[in-house]
């Protein structure tokens, strides 16, 4: 992702493309001067509470009238033809939204409906995306006597039932429990890494946008205050190679110097581990025999990044900083 | 895992315009209302004002296949004549047949006739009373309970218009209209065709099929737009079913007031002075011998019915203020029975603005949380 320069054209195959949106209500400004350029994968959009994601998100689907600016979806104007825009995406909204007195199957056969789908093929559509949603026998029951694990997976598979080209979700782990968590992120994983789609998260939780996001838009006060690959983003100042590895670390540590290979030992959550000096890349090769003579067993040999949290703080407190 | 989970697999197949989706919004509404047990109630008493209108035909096609009406016509006394019918028979007679009677009439004409104003009378004194009670069971939650459940995004997140929704909320509430005013009237017009002599009286009420659905259609134009628009106003649909219910009995409360006021006032207009006389002539054999105001005579038959059949020629100058009122008078223009402008332009002025404002209000409202 990048920030396209005024007056440039987009790339064609870019799936969505902001330019200089501002939104204003009244005296309010929720969005000001904002561009973005998201690619096919899985792009996280982060901020605070009212930084302007939904709006944005609205702006997107063209549900809000733009102060300024524009915004193409697949090359498409979603204020001049929504139908054919929204015929290509699929929301699923933060807040539990439902049609009372239907059950999860028909919530989800009616949604596809709603786009289009033929009745019978819509009923089989809806089973069939309730069964990758792992849903059980849940989906005939009444959506308000749902769990909200439950409601989640419905209001998924009624954004994906009618197979969009771009998938926008609102805080999709809100209710989760760290396995259903787990299975989300790899249901988003598989749709954007083997049916090619676009996904688009908006989500306070971090770790979420880091396991599985490809690239990150951090908004702010209504303006994007980062953007860039995830991998871009946390790479550390100088280059660094992490190494965890089970044995003696010290003696590790200490031989990779003696050879002019610099490591520190630093503890972080996953327990203590060495980050060695990558200056120089072809050098890392050193690490291995090394660690052989010394008795320890590499288990991570990856490049270091900075924990996302650190990056996000970070870049809000420059906002603030900025700010009038 | 599901036996029959297959993964994700794309979608290629045909999609359906929106139309179809406005179809499924509306037969989505349809089964949702259905399962409230009031409304099954409601929607069952709604057709039992047929049974009355049933026995009013059945008698009338009795009296005109013994011959009694046509045995009676050369007296012009056709009310005596089949009052050996009962005493349904001699109420229709009476009030309609007898009052629409006219010396060279054929039989056909009168059938006509009696046919159209029963059809009116029920749909304008049972069904459209119904119909406010029916709605207003109904209506009120079909916005205000998407508002509340945020159901909104489920919709205006897809390929659909505002508009699209509206129509789709309109046929939910313009199937139950239809439900218990234009299908009962319906049978009722085909159960007099079984019931008359010959069949060749389709021929001669071929029209009053068409009336119905015309008549069902000014009925429920300007009640659903308002009952939806009344919802679309609050998540609560407690405050669109009172709402609702209070426009009608105000209305009807201020135009029952505002026509006793008429009546007041003309009576006092007809009343001599209580005080005085005119030309200063006190105690003058004038004031003394002067006739007392005329009176009308009272009303023969059922006044309902009368009134509902539209048989009263005075022209309601109120009737705008009213829903009910003003529907009526247009049901009337529907079947016929006034032609009068002054007396449907009023009406039609009000329930023209009554759609307008409430269309207004509907696109405002329903695309209001999206746009915030």
């Amino acid at each position: 992702m990048r920030h396209p320069a005024a007056g440039e054209t987009p790339p064609r195959g870019a799936p969505l493309v902001v330019q200089g949106l501002v939104k204003r209500y009244g005296r309010r400004q929720v969005l000001d001067d904002v561009s973005l350029e998201v690619r096919p994968g899985i792009t996280g959009l982060v901020g605070p509470n009212g930084a302007g994601k939904s709006t944005l998100i609205r702006s997107i689907l063209g549900l809000v009238r733009l102060t300024a600016g524009s915004v193409r979806v697949f090359g498409l104007d979603p204020y001049r033809e929504p139908y054919a825009v929204r015929q290509r995406m699929g929301v699923v909204p933060e807040d539990e939204c439902s049609i009372p007195g239907l059950s999860g199957v028909e919530m989800v056969r009616y949604a596809a409906r709603l786009s289009g789908l033929p009745g019978t093929e819509a009923l089989r559509r809806a089973h069939e995306v309730l069964d990758w949603c792992d849903a059980g026998q849940e989906r005939y029951r009444p959506v308000e006597t749902l769990s909200v694990g439950v409601r989640q997976k419905v209001a998924f598979a009624a954004a994906i039932v009618h197979d969009p080209d771009m998938v926008i979700l609102d805080e999709p782990t809100n209710g989760l429990d760290p396995i259903e968590r787990q299975a989300m992120l790899g249901r988003l994983t598989t749709l954007a890494r083997r049916h090619g789609k676009t996904v688009i998260i908006s989500t306070h939780v971090l770790p979420d946008v880091a396991a599985v996001c490809d690239d990150l838009v951090l908004l702010a006060r209504g303006s994007v205050r980062l953007r860039g690959s995830i991998a871009d983003l946390t790479r550390t100042a100088r280059p660094e190679q992490r190494v965890e590895a089970d044995g003696d670390l010290d003696a590790l540590q200490a031989t990779l110097g003696a050879r002019g290979l610099p490591a520190r030992k630093v503890l972080d959550d996953s327990g203590w581990m060495l980050l060695v000096d990558a200056t120089e890349p072809e050098r890392l090769a050193l690490v291995w025999p090394v660690a052989r003579e010394t008795g320890a067993r590499i288990r991570v040999f990856e490049p270091a990044r900075r924990p996302l949290e650190e990056v996000f703080v970070e870049a809000l407190q420059e906002a603030e900083h900025a700010a009038p | 895992m599901p036996l029959h989970d297959v993964g994700y697999r794309a979608w290629t197949g045909h999609r359906l315009g929106r139309g179809a989706a406005v179809a499924v919004i509306a037969l989505t509404g349809i089964r949702l209302a259905w399962t409230s047990l009031w409304l099954r109630r409601a929607v069952f008493f709604a057709w039992t004002p047929c049974l009355v209108f049933a026995l009013a035909f059945f008698a009338f096609e009795q009296a005109v296949e013994d011959g009694l009406l046509g045995a009676a016509r050369p007296r012009l006394r056709i009310d005596q004549a089949i009052d050996s019918i009962g005493s349904l028979g001699a109420v229709l007679t009476d009030t309609l047949a007898g009052r629409t009677w006219a010396g060279g009439q054929s039989v056909e004409e009168l059938r006509r006739t009696v046919w159209s104003r029963l059809l009116l009378a029920f749909m304008r004194a049972p069904q459209a009373v119904l119909l406010a009670i029916v709605v207003g069971l109904i209506a009120p939650a079909l916005i205000s309970r998407d508002l509340r459940a945020k159901a909104w995004l489920v919709y205006f997140t897809r390929p659909i218009h505002e508009w699209d929704y509206i129509r789709g909320k309109l046929l939910v509430l313009a199937a139950l209209v239809a439900a218990i005013t234009m299908l009962p009237a319906l049978a009722l017009w085909i159960m007099g065709v079984l019931v008359s002599p010959r069949l060749d009286v389709v021929l001669s009420t071929w029209d009053l099929p068409l009336r119905i659905i015309a008549s069902s259609l000014t009925l429920a134009l300007p009640t659903v737009l308002m009952a939806l628009a009344y919802s679309s106003l609050t998540m609560e649909s407690r405050i669109a079913s009172f709402a609702w219910f209070a426009t009608w009995v105000a209305c009807w409360i201020a135009h029952g007031a505002l026509t006793t006021a008429d009546l007041l006032a003309a009576e006092v207009a007809d009343r001599p002075p209580a005080i005085g006389f005119p030309d200063g002539a006190m105690f003058g054999d004038e004031a003394f011998n002067r006739p007392p105001p005329r009176r009308r005579p009272p009303p023969s038959g059922f006044r309902w019915l009368r009134r509902a059949a539209g048989l009263d020629q005075e022209i309601d100058r109120w009737s705008w203020v009213s829903p009910y009122h003003a529907l009526g008078v247009m049901q009337a223009a529907v079947f016929g029975f006034e032609r009068r402008p002054e007396a449907i332009i009023p009406p039609l002025v009000s329930l023209a603005t009554i759609c307008a404002v409430s269309s207004l209000v509907l696109l405002n409202r329903v695309g209001a949380p999206a746009r915030n």
